[in-house]
C-alpha cells in the first residue's frame, strides 16, 4: 500500500469523515498526512501558533496543562479516533491551548489547518459538517470537564 | 409494573434483622488510602453455613458505642463462608472499624435489599459502570459472571476514581481480563507517569461501539457520574428498564420502617439499592431527592 492510499484507508476509518461526500473527502485527504510519534515526543505545546488539527488514529495521547505550582496536570487523554487541537478552528483562539504528548507510540491524522479552514470558507456545506463535528467534540470536552472539576469522588462526611 | 423491576432478593437472611450477629474480622486488606476491606465470618458456625447474599446487597455493620454504617458487600456470593466489606473511613462508625484489627468482633445484620438482576440478563452484553468505592456493590456482579463466564455475553467495565492509586481491586484486573472482562480504567487527576486514560467514566462510553440491542448497563457511584452514564447510555439507545443504579442514601433499619432513606416513593434500604432507571427517573434530578 503506498502513502497515499494508507492515508484514504485511515481517513475512510474515521467515523464522521464518513458522512462526507466524495468530493469533500478528496479534499481532506489532500489536506492531511500521517505521522508517527514516537512515545513520550510532544506533539505541540501550549502557546505554540495553531497549525494542525490531529485525529489520533493509533496509541495514546496525553493532553496536559503545565502550573508552575503543580508542574504538567493531564487533564485529557486521548485515544484512537479523539479529535485534539480543536482550536485550529476557532475563530478566536489562535494559539494552542493545552500541550500534546504521546503517552504511547501513536499514529495521528494531521488536517492542515489553514487549509481547513479555508476550505470550510470556501464551502459552506462542508463547513458545516466539519464545524459540527468540532462543535460536538468541544461539547463533549466541555461536560467532561466539568465533570472533573466537581471531584466526583472526594469523601463525603458521615455513615 | 415492568417485569424488569428489581425485587427484593431470595438470598437467606440472618435469623433476626434486628438484631445483630457477631463476627470475626479474619482479614483486613488495604485497597488504597482510607480505604481497607475487612473479611468477616460469624462466630456462629451454623449461623455461618446458612448464610447467603446476592450481588449488590448491603449488610448494617454495627459496633458498640458508636453505631450502625450500611455497607455493601463486596465479595463472591459464592463463597459467602468468607464476607468482604469494602469501607471508607469518613463517619464515626467506619472511622471507629478502621481501628479494628484481625480477631475483633464486629456486629452483623443482613443481608438487605435488591440484587443486580444478572440471572435476567443471562446471554446478553453487560456494561459495568463504576466510579469510586462504587465498584465494591459491583465486584460480586463480575465473581459471579466470572462464575459463569459462558452465561453471558461481551462484559466490559468502565471505572473511575480519583487517582490512580485511588483505583479499588487493581490487583485483580488482569485476572478479570484473561476471562474475557474488558477493563477500561480513568482517573481525574494523574502525574506524568501515569500511562492511562484521564477523564471522567461517562467518557469511556465514547470508547466502546456496543450491541445496543443487547447490552444491559449496570453502575454504581456518585450519583452525578450515574446521571451522566443514564445520559450516555439513553443516548445509544440501550433502553430506561436495561440501566440500573445501585443508590446510596442514609439507611438506618434496613427495613423500611424508619424512614431516613426514604427516595420519593420508595425505601431504599428495602426496595433499593438497586433500581431500573425506568424505576427512578420521575425523581432521579431532581433537587431535595
Amino acid at each position: 500500500m503506498n502513502a497515499q492510499q494508507e492515508l484514504i484507508a485511515a481517513l475512510q476509518s474515521i467515523p464522521w469523515f464518513q458522512d462526507l461526500s466524495d468530493q469533500h473527502f478528496d479534499l481532506i485527504c489532500s489536506i492531511t498526512h500521517l505521522v508517527n510519534v514516537d512515545q513520550d515526543t510532544t506533539i505541540f505545546s501550549e502557546g505554540d501558533k495553531e497549525e494542525n488539527l490531529y485525529i489520533v488514529l493509533e496509541g495514546r495521547v496525553a493532553v496536559e496543562l503545565f502550573s508552575s505550582v503543580q508542574g504538567k496536570i493531564r487533564i485529557y487523554t486521548a485515544e484512537p479516533l479523539d479529535v485534539i487541537g480543536w482550536s485550529t478552528l476557532t475563530p478566536v483562539i489562535r494559539q494552542r491551548t493545552a500541550s500534546a504528548r504521546a503517552v504511547l507510540d501513536s499514529r495521528l491524522a494531521a488536517v492542515d489547518g489553514r487549509e481547513l479552514r479555508k476550505l470550510c470558507d470556501q464551502d459552506y456545506e462542508l463547513g458545516y459538517i466539519i464545524m459540527r463535528r468540532i462543535a460536538n467534540v468541544i461539547a463533549a470536552r466541555l461536560m467532561i470537564t466539568r465533570l472533573q472539576l466537581l471531584d466526583l469522588y472526594a469523601h463525603p462526611q458521615g455513615d | 409494573m415492568n417485569s424488569m423491576l428489581t425485587e427484593p432478593t431470595a438470598a437467606v437472611k440472618i435469623d433476626s434483622l434486628l438484631a445483630p450477629y457477631w463476627a470475626e474480622i479474619v482479614e483486613i486488606v488495604p485497597e488504597a488510602e482510607g480505604i481497607v476491606t475487612i473479611w468477616l465470618r460469624f462466630l456462629d458456625q451454623t449461623l455461618q453455613e446458612r448464610y447467603s447474599f446476592a450481588a449488590g446487597q448491603f449488610n448494617m455493620l454495627y459496633l458498640p458505642g458508636y453505631g450502625e454504617a450500611a455497607i455493601s458487600i463486596s465479595s463472591d456470593p459464592q463463597r459467602p463462608e468468607l464476607i468482604g466489606h469494602t469501607i471508607r473511613f469518613v463517619g464515626n462508625v467506619t472511622r471507629a472499624v478502621s481501628r479494628l484489627q484481625i480477631g475483633d468482633t464486629i456486629g452483623v445484620r443482613g443481608p438487605f435489599g435488591t440484587a443486580w438482576p444478572l440471572e435476567t440478563y443471562q446471554g446478553r452484553d453487560i456494561v459495568i459502570a463504576a466510579g469510586g468505592i462504587g465498584l465494591a456493590s459491583l465486584r460480586p456482579v463480575i465473581y459471579q459472571i466470572l462464575n459463569q463466564r459462558d452465561l453471558y455475553g461481551r462484559v466490559v467495565l468502565l471505572y473511575g476514581a480519583r487517582t490512580p492509586s485511588d483505583l479499588l481491586y487493581s490487583t485483580e484486573f488482569s485476572t478479570w481480563e484473561d476471562n474475557q472482562v474488558e477493563v477500561l480504567t480513568t482517573v481525574d487527576r494523574a502525574d506524568e507517569s501515569w500511562l492511562g486514560q484521564v477523564g471522567v467514566v461517562p467518557m469511556l462510553f465514547y470508547r466502546l461501539r456496543l450491541d445496543t440491542d443487547s447490552t444491559v448497563v449496570f453502575s454504581c457511584g456518585p450519583e452525578i457520574m450515574m446521571r451522566f452514564v443514564v445520559f450516555e447510555g439513553l443516548a445509544r439507545r440501550i433502553p430506561h428498564h436495561r440501566i440500573y443504579l445501585s443508590l446510596e442514601r442514609n439507611m438506618k433499619c434496613g427495613q423500611g420502617f424508619c424512614g431516613h432513606c426514604q427516595y420519593g416513593p420508595f425505601f431504599i434500604c428495602k426496595d433499593g439499592p438497586v433500581y431500573s432507571f425506568d424505576q427512578l427517573e420521575p425523581f432521579f434530578n431532581l433537587e431535595d431527592f
